[in-house]
């Protein structure tokens, strides 16, 4: 279900013709940017507040000139405030005269009544059902929250159409570990895959230590939603390949394994955080990251598409208007594969079955990755069976990456994570299958 | 000039909100208003970004026996919302006391620096560091300036006004990285406004960093004894992993589980000390974030745990037992990070305190065997069901008070107890970090404690 938006009173031919005042030639990128966020969060039981909500709305207006970007930012919208914050970017005397556009806003949704989000407020209880459907109980702290984000882009040439996201996160707290997801939707389905995540997670508190031991790996999706995040996203994003070397250098290179083909395609993702336009306003497109394990089209923002023609725009992301868009993933697609689940299994006998991941991270300097896992479950007799203690993946990720062997023939759509990237946080979506791996070494 | 106007904060809109809260039967009410402006600049290799922005916004607790909410936004408070409903649990809100007597800091009311000034702090640190390090290059450096002002105003009676300043700067550098591969190393530092850091100072502190990370870590197995010099950057890190310890309700029993006894906890040389209006410092102020005075408390003096430091939300809702829980001592120490926040209790500017008398020159010479560890390579992992601590070093051996070789890598780490009961020396050089609050430490001689390879 798309929002209602409320940016579409502006009058955008007039906001188009207040940012042609700040472009000196062709070269110059400007653009405005609207935003209104909203949150609502419910902290665990007896945790106070009792129901909190956020809700923020700003803009920035942003000029790019040669290789220095000039920001000003404001919070509350209004046309007095846009034409101040020109004038800033312009280096313009106050004196001098800038319009003020015409900016009414919507209303919130829901006013002038109270914010409702009953979703919020019930799913603790389905949570709790779901749990004791698996015969077991544990203390639980668990906080939801519902964002929402509305956004418009200008620039002087395109005033293109409005975007909303609509989403969920959790977190929760038990006894065996942390556990937090991204979730486009929440409702009973939703509850019962947490609740079996969390029996996993609280089960494997009296798991046998991790030994290290020789054999293939299967990522379940959850995981593999991680992987490509951080070792395909985060390693293809302009900014980062510009830390050791140009980052269309990297395109044709080889980086994993010839069975994976990466996209990172906004226009797939799940309904409520699907993107038609990035945090610029540029058309989002379906990027190959990795075809066949080469790599064809790295993440890339309107600024550094102009430091190469051959860098796409339309993945720059921004967490809000006090910060600037830098390249981004939005929603990575693995590709799947022939295999069926059964076979994985089986192909994976005698090795470890890696469902979830509390933690990775990349090094872009040096390409090392490393994925923390809360717990892992042998392989045995095609089945998940015993379950060992933590575990952990280093090593660098065209190494880690070249070791697939076989993509599951299912994907599953799952929230890859928060990505803090330069402060920014963002949620990140990915919809992968499983993945089979062989001759990677997991340590304790 | 009034306190009202001097905030920033309309007034109208304040007392119109708390009116229509109270109207809606929740008698605990607290509305603080706040604006900032910041300046931002950021050099990315050949990159540069200049932001100015101005933030304008609200947060209301309310509640009454049974429930509470909490709402913020930008602009101005609303009378008409958005309110949320009241769930569980209840509120309380802190009864006003009247802050003692406090003289504004002068620097509050120097302008935020301007962009050629800051763009040039930045690139006045790169081209010292190269001029320090030969091919040492900074890879991301981000300054920031802001101030800000508001005002709390509760249904108790509180209207209290504030003001804050704060310059962080957090840089990314590289070496050259032979023979081994380099790896970038990041400091994050803290002043009440950009001018106060020096380029020339950070770029030898940077390049001494490089230069000894770049050399090997102490082999897997091998232990390094003797004594220990850590440096403010080592001790201070240690000390915010520590801290939890010191900040929220804790029993005798907590306490003396962890450090082996409830009272007696640390060597004579150990004072710590919490102030969050210590002069000069990046949060001073005489209120918190819930509007309640700050003062100096001291936690530990001489050894002897004096007690923990709490808000007074936490003293009302504590029931701790034992003489530590009686001790508790109550200070403003509500930190709100913005109008987004919900006030957090914490560290405000939690310091060991220096001994003017003794420079660390001497402190170095007086180690006859041992290690300078002269930064963190990353956070203090403290354990407190096992009373442990692990934290990633780098340093130089030392030798009769001389530096004899780098040691690119290694874990200080073992007992809490025996780290707070080794401190034989304390030097008088006090530097703070922006850690969880702003955390301090000068450099400290401690002994028995072991440096291993993993």
């Amino acid at each position: 279900m798309r929002l209602p938006m409320p940016f579409s009173s502006f009058d955008s031919a007039a906001l188009a013709r207040s940012l042609a005042q700040l472009g000196g030639s062709d070269e110059d990128w400007v653009d405005g940017f609207f935003e209104r966020t909203e949150e609502i969060e419910l902290p665990p039981d007896g945790e106070g507040p009792g129901f909190s909500i956020r809700r923020e709305e700003g803009f920035a207006v942003r000029l790019v000139r040669d290789r220095r970007a000039f920001l000003a930012s404001r919070d509350g919208i209004d046309g007095r405030s846009f034409s101040e914050a020109l004038r800033q970017v312009a280096r313009a005397l106050p004196a001098a005269s800038v319009p003020e556009p015409d900016l009414p806003l919507g209303p919130w949704p829901g006013a002038p009544g109270p914010p409702e989000a009953p979703e919020v407020v019930d799913f603790a209880g389905l949570l709790e059902r779901a749990i004791r459907a698996h015969h077991t109980a544990f203390p639980l702290r668990l906080t939801v929250r519902r964002h929402r984000r509305w956004l418009q882009v200008a620039t002087p040439r395109l005033v293109p159409a409005p975007e909303s996201e609509s989403y969920y996160s959790l977190d929760a707290e038990i006894p065996g570990g942390r556990w937090g997801a991204l979730l486009p939707q929440l409702g009973r389905p939703e509850a019962e895959a947490t609740a079996g995540h969390l029996v996993e997670l609280f089960r494997s508190r009296t798991a046998l230590p991790f030994s290290p031991r020789p054999g293939a790996i299967l990522l379940g999706p959850a995981a593999v939603a991680v992987l490509l995040h951080e070792a395909v996203a985060h390693a293809l994003e302009a900014d980062l390949l510009a830390l050791s070397g140009k980052p269309d250098a990297a395109i044709g290179v080889a980086l994993g394994s010839p069975i994976l083909s990466v996209l990172d395609d906004p226009g797939a993702a799940p309904a409520s955080v699907r993107r038609a336009t990035d945090d610029e306003g540029l058309p989002v497109c379906r990027r190959w990251l990795l075809r066949d394990g080469v790599v064809e089209q790295p993440l890339a923002d309107a600024a550094w598409s102009r430091s190469a023609s051959t860098l796409v725009p339309g993945a720059g992301r921004r967490a809000g208007r006090h910060d600037l868009p830098m390249p981004r993933s939005h929603h990575l697609e693995l590709l799947p594969g022939t295999t069926s689940e059964n076979d994985l299994f089986d192909g994976a006998e005698g090795g470890l079955w890696l469902p979830q991941v509390r933690r990775g991270a990349l090094d872009p300097r040096t390409g090392e990755l490393e994925l923390l896992f809360p717990f892992a479950r042998r392989i045995y007799k095609g089945e998940p069976a015993e379950t060992l203690g933590p575990c952990a993946i280093h090593g660098r990720l065209a190494d880690l990456l070249g070791k697939a062997i076989a993509v599951g023939d299912i994907r599953r759509a799952e929230g890859a994570g928060w990505c803090a990237k330069g402060g920014q946080k963002l949620p990140v979506w990915a919809t992968a299958p499983a993945l089979l791996l062989e001759g990677v070494e997991v340590t304790r | 000039m009034s306190e009202r106007v001097r905030s920033g904060v309309n007034p109208v809109a304040v007392e119109a909100t708390l009116k229509a809260l109270l109207g809606r039967g929740l008698p605990e009410v607290e509305i603080l208003a706040k604006r900032g402006r910041s300046r931002r600049f950021a050099l990315d290799g050949e990159r540069t970004a200049s932001s100015y922005a101005e933030e304008r916004g609200w947060a209301v607790r309310a509640g009454d026996r049974r429930g509470s909410l909490f709402a913020c936004g930008t602009g101005d408070p609303n009378p008409d919302g958005p309110w949320p409903p009241a769930y569980p649990p209840a509120l309380r809100l802190p009864t006003p006391v009247p802050p003692p007597p406090w003289k504004e800091p002068s620097d509050f009311e120097v302008p935020l620096i301007g962009e050629r000034e800051g763009l040039a702090l930045l690139e006045g640190i790169a081209r010292e560091l190269t001029a320090e390090l030969p091919r040492g290059r900074v890879l991301s450096a981000t300054l920031e300036d802001g101030s800000s002002e508001g005002q709390i105003t509760s249904s108790k009676g509180l209207a209290a006004t504030f003001r804050g300043r704060l310059a962080a700067l957090r840089l990314e550098v590289i070496g050259p990285g032979n023979p081994r591969p380099a790896r970038p190393a990041v400091i994050e530092l803290a002043e009440r406004e950009a001018r106060r850091f020096n380029p020339k100072a950070l770029a030898r502190r940077l390049a001494d960093r490089l230069a000894v990370g770049a050399a090997p870590g102490l082999a897997e197995s091998a232990e390094r004894s003797g004594d220990l010099l850590l440096a403010p950057a080592v001790a201070a890190r240690l000390l915010a992993g520590l801290a939890p310890l010191f900040f929220g309700p804790r029993t005798d029993g907590e306490i003396s589980a962890i450090l082996g006894n409830a009272i007696r906890i640390g060597s004579e040389a150990l004072t710590l000390l919490d102030d969050g209006r210590y002069p000069g410092g990046a949060f001073e102020s005489p209120i918190d974030g819930e509007g309640t005075p700050t003062r100096e408390v001291t936690i530990v003096e001489r050894g002897n745990f004096l007690g923990p430091v709490l808000s007074p939300v936490q003293a009302r809702g504590a029931n701790p037992t034992g003489a530590a829980g009686s001790r508790a001592q109550i200070s403003g120490i509500a930190r709100r990070a913005s109008f987004r926040d919900l006030p957090t209790p914490g560290p405000t500017h939690l310091y060991l305190r220096p001994d003017p008398k003794v420079a660390v020159g001497s402190l170095l010479g007086s180690v006859k065997i041992g290690t300078y560890l002269i930064d963190a390579l990353g956070p203090a992992r403290v354990d407190f069901s096992t009373g442990s601590f692990a934290l990633p070093v780098c340093g130089l051996a030392v030798e009769n008070g001389k530096a004899t070789a780098p040691i690119g890598h290694a874990w200080l780490s073992g007992e809490i107890s025996d780290l707070l009961r080794g401190i034989v020396g304390v030097g008088r050089d006090l530097a703070f970090l922006p850690l969880d609050g702003m955390v301090g430490s000068p450099t400290l001689l401690v002994r028995g404690l072991v440096l291993r390879g993993r």
